[in-house]
């Protein structure tokens, strides 16, 4: 059977340092497939990310939106903010319908029913989609490898039903599925799933990598590399929700920051090729996790035993990602010490010892 | 029309799995969505090997589910795509939360189902409760009762559901076992009476980067209603082109189906049996028998069930002074406390001026055959409503009254 060979399309990558973001890059492309008129809440994480990450695709892109924050805020009938090819499917259908558009495509060029460069495929799924009620479907995805991109924007619980925990709410995070009571004074009891971890160790074939909305040149970066990687790729992103956290709404970057200098979110990259992990990414800083917990109203109700335990799975992440932890670190994990730092102000110099 | 390449046609002795398979291939499928289950898996198993031996061009996806099945078929008939999937029994329903959004979004894809019974108890047998179970889903659904009548099906199904005036999914259903693995003759065509029939499939509205469009926004409650009526006339206006499309492929392909009911020595009959399905097979074989022995007894199969052809219902069974409905499936609770053809039987009936007896019979449920001797009963069960002018009990379960 004569069949025409698909062409691929090949972003660059941002020169741009990856720490700075706060300027005008000219870098950056001017598209932009995701325009203002939606209805989101103000300091919205992951409208932020949907923004860059569309903005690095390009528009030779079609996005896929699997229920939830960013299908319910962002798409109103008759007011669509998509300025690509967009389709709602079902909570549990983010790799397989994500996975039908990218066959449709290899098949409709293959047979010359659609001529032009193969599109930039990208699923835009929340944590509850990714982690929760859709993760066979993305796995499926990613184990045959359709040349596609799927990102969890992780903001840690199911936001747009008004605030439920999902797998990937942190522990100690309180939701309305989670909220702390004299029996329960931690609220979430269960440490968050190691999503993309998993993808990564199930998946070795793809690239994988994490990113927070804290650093924009890096995220848009990882987009590429996945919509270049010629097969699945899967992206986990750090978006803060204000709603769920509860935080002063100008600061939805800043915390962006903080929960990978906290060590909470990891940074790496799954390098396919080499079968292994690059941790080579480092914050500017390393700060305790209180640093990161007091401007949230979902950790308010904390006690210090609960927040020596999130430092001691932010040390062991640390750890995994071969960091050396400073002795302040290692104090903070023992809720003695933390009790002992009486006031916020001594907490504080924390970070400045490191 | 077609008759310069008659020639290349042939006849093969396939079971109806495999002439499903024949048929996708014959509709140059895009994307093939498979997950296994019995009994429908042998047609996913011949599209595989189609697919293996370069016979076929197409992205065959073995996925994770059902449900995933459906999202990836969702996906790729949203890009432009012929998509081909099925499945049987529980599969049907793994996947049910797709049926909506599918035809909602007006996708045309296209579902094979090999019927099988419902768990519990765990059960091959054939079953229809799994398809009908999503008959209001917005989906064109009907029946073949044999191999042949289940290649052709698939084919005029592509052509009604991909047509422009349409734009609906089709679940395009044989009795599991009975027709999916029992080999009968099946006319395989010429590839060029399927080119003339069969137009490359063509969406209005892809998902395509140099047209964008948004599928499936959020409405609010007051956009509900025109959209929802949107999705029912689609539903309605499809009546006339089925019969189009029917006529059509009589013209092509030498075979000519009634789009909506197949009636069987109806003509001067006073009983009738209505059913969808295989069993019609054997129910023509005790029509015969009894007619021998005198009794005017008929059969009206229903081919089509979505879009339900009330008006012709109606104008079928009102001259019968008796129907039994035979159901092969289960509506527990429902009117007749049987299965959920009695009541649409009886919904198309209530507005003639002569309405026939309708009794409901339970038989060949899980998949068991309904046997000669079965249908005799029934028929003395009809003779002896007809010789009453009531009915006695509306709902039998067959094998278990004398």
């Amino acid at each position: 059977m004569p069949t025409i060979e698909v062409q691929r399309q090949l972003l660059p990558i941002l020169g741009s340092p990856n720490q700075g973001a706060r300027f005008f890059n000219p870098e950056l492309p001017s598209s932009e497939p995701f325009v203002p008129g939606h209805r989101t809440c103000a300091g919205c994480g992951p409208s932020i990310q949907y923004r860059m990450t569309s903005k690095a695709a390009g528009d030779n892109t079609i996005l896929v939106g699997p229920t939830g924050c960013m299908y319910v805020a962002n798409s109103s009938y008759l007011c669509t903010p998509y300025n690509v090819p967009w389709a709602h499917t079902q909570i549990g259908s983010a790799g397989s319908f994500t996975a039908g558009v990218a066959a449709a495509y290899e098949a409709m060029i293959r047979k010359g029913k659609w001529q032009g460069k193969f599109p930039n495929i990208i699923c835009e799924a929340g944590d509850g989609s990714a982690s929760d009620i859709g993760l066979a479907s993305i796995s499926g995805a990613l184990y045959r490898n359709h040349d596609c991109l799927i990102i969890c924007y992780d903001n840690e619980q199911y936001a747009n039903t008004g605030i439920q925990a999902s797998s990937r709410t942190p522990y100690g995070g309180m939701t309305t599925f989670s909220p702390p009571g004299p029996e329960v004074p931690e609220g979430k009891k269960l440490f968050p799933k190691d999503l993309a971890r998993m993808m990564a160790a199930g998946h070795p074939h793809c690239y994988v990598a994490t990113a927070s909305v804290g650093y924009p040149i890096d995220l848009m970066n990882k987009v590429r590399k996945g919509l270049n990687n010629k097969g699945a790729s899967y992206l986990m992103v750090y978006t803060p929700c204000q709603k769920g956290f509860v935080y002063e709404t100008p600061r939805s970057i800043d915390l962006g920051r903080l929960v990978v200098e906290c060590g909470l979110y990891p940074m790496w990259e799954w390098n396919p090729e080499k079968r292994a992990y690059d941790y080579s990414f480092r914050p500017q800083t390393m700060r305790p996790v209180s640093e990161y917990l007091k401007l949230q109203g979902r950790f308010g109700h904390l006690h210090a035993e609960h927040i020596a335990k999130l430092q001691k799975f932010a040390n062991e992440q640390w750890r995994m990602m071969g960091v050396e932890l400073p002795e302040a670190l290692i104090q903070a994990a023992d809720a003695k010490n933390l009790t002992n730092m009486s006031a916020a102000a001594e907490a504080e110099t924390v970070a400045q010892t490191i | 029309m077609a008759t310069a390449t008659d020639a290349k046609k042939r006849m093969v002795r396939i079971n109806g799995c495999v002439a499903s398979a024949q048929a996708a291939k014959y509709a140059d499928v895009d994307v093939i969505a498979a997950y296994p289950i019995r009994p429908y898996t042998a047609t996913m198993m011949a599209l595989a090997q189609m697919v293996a031996n370069g016979e076929l061009d197409a992205e065959y996806i073995v996925a994770d589910s059902e449900h995933s099945q459906l999202s990836i078929s969702h996906g790729a008939s949203s890009s432009g795509a012929r998509v081909f999937t099925g499945s049987s029994g529980v599969g049907v329903q793994f996947a049910y939360e797709l049926y909506s959004p599918i035809s909602g979004s007006r996708m045309p894809v296209q579902m094979m189902i090999a019927d099988r019974t419902l768990d519990p108890p765990g059960d091959f047998g054939s079953e229809h409760t799994d398809a009908l179970s999503t008959r209001d889903m917005g989906w064109l659904m009907g029946w073949s009762c044999d191999a042949q009548e289940a290649f052709d099906n698939h084919l005029i199904a592509y052509r009604i559901g991909e047509d422009p005036r349409v734009l609906l999914p089709q679940m395009v259903c044989q009795d599991g076992f009975f027709v999916s693995h029992i080999t009968g003759d099946v006319e395989l065509p010429d590839t060029g009476q399927v080119k003339e029939f069969l137009p490359p499939y063509k969406h209005p509205y892809p998902l395509d980067p140099r047209h964008p469009v948004s599928h499936g926004p959020q409405i609010m409650p007051e956009q509900g209603p025109p959209l929802q009526l949107e999705r029912a006339r689609a539903m309605e206006e499809s009546m006339p082109v089925i019969e189009q499309v029917h006529e059509e492929f009589a013209k092509i392909f030498g075979r000519k189906y009634d789009a909506w009911l197949e009636e069987f020595m109806a003509d001067d009959a006073e009983v009738v049996f209505f059913l969808q399905g295989a069993h019609a097979v054997t129910a023509r074989f005790a029509i015969k028998h009894m007619r021998d022995r005198g009794m005017k007894v008929g059969m009206v199969r229903l081919r089509t069930i979505r879009p339900y052809p009330t008006e012709r219902v109606r104008e079928a069974l009102s001259k019968f002074k008796v129907v039994g409905v035979i159901e092969t499936n289960m509506g527990l609770g429902s009117v007749s406390s049987g299965g959920v053809l009695y009541s649409e039987v009886c919904a198309a009936l209530y507005e003639s001026d002569k309405r026939p007896l309708v009794l409901s019979f339970m038989a060949g449920m899980g998949g068991e055959a309904i046997v000669l001797k079965e249908f005799y009963w029934m028929t003395e069960k009809m003779l002896e409503a007809q010789k009453r002018g009531k009915i006695e009990k509306r709902t039998h379960w067959v094998g278990f009254e004398h």
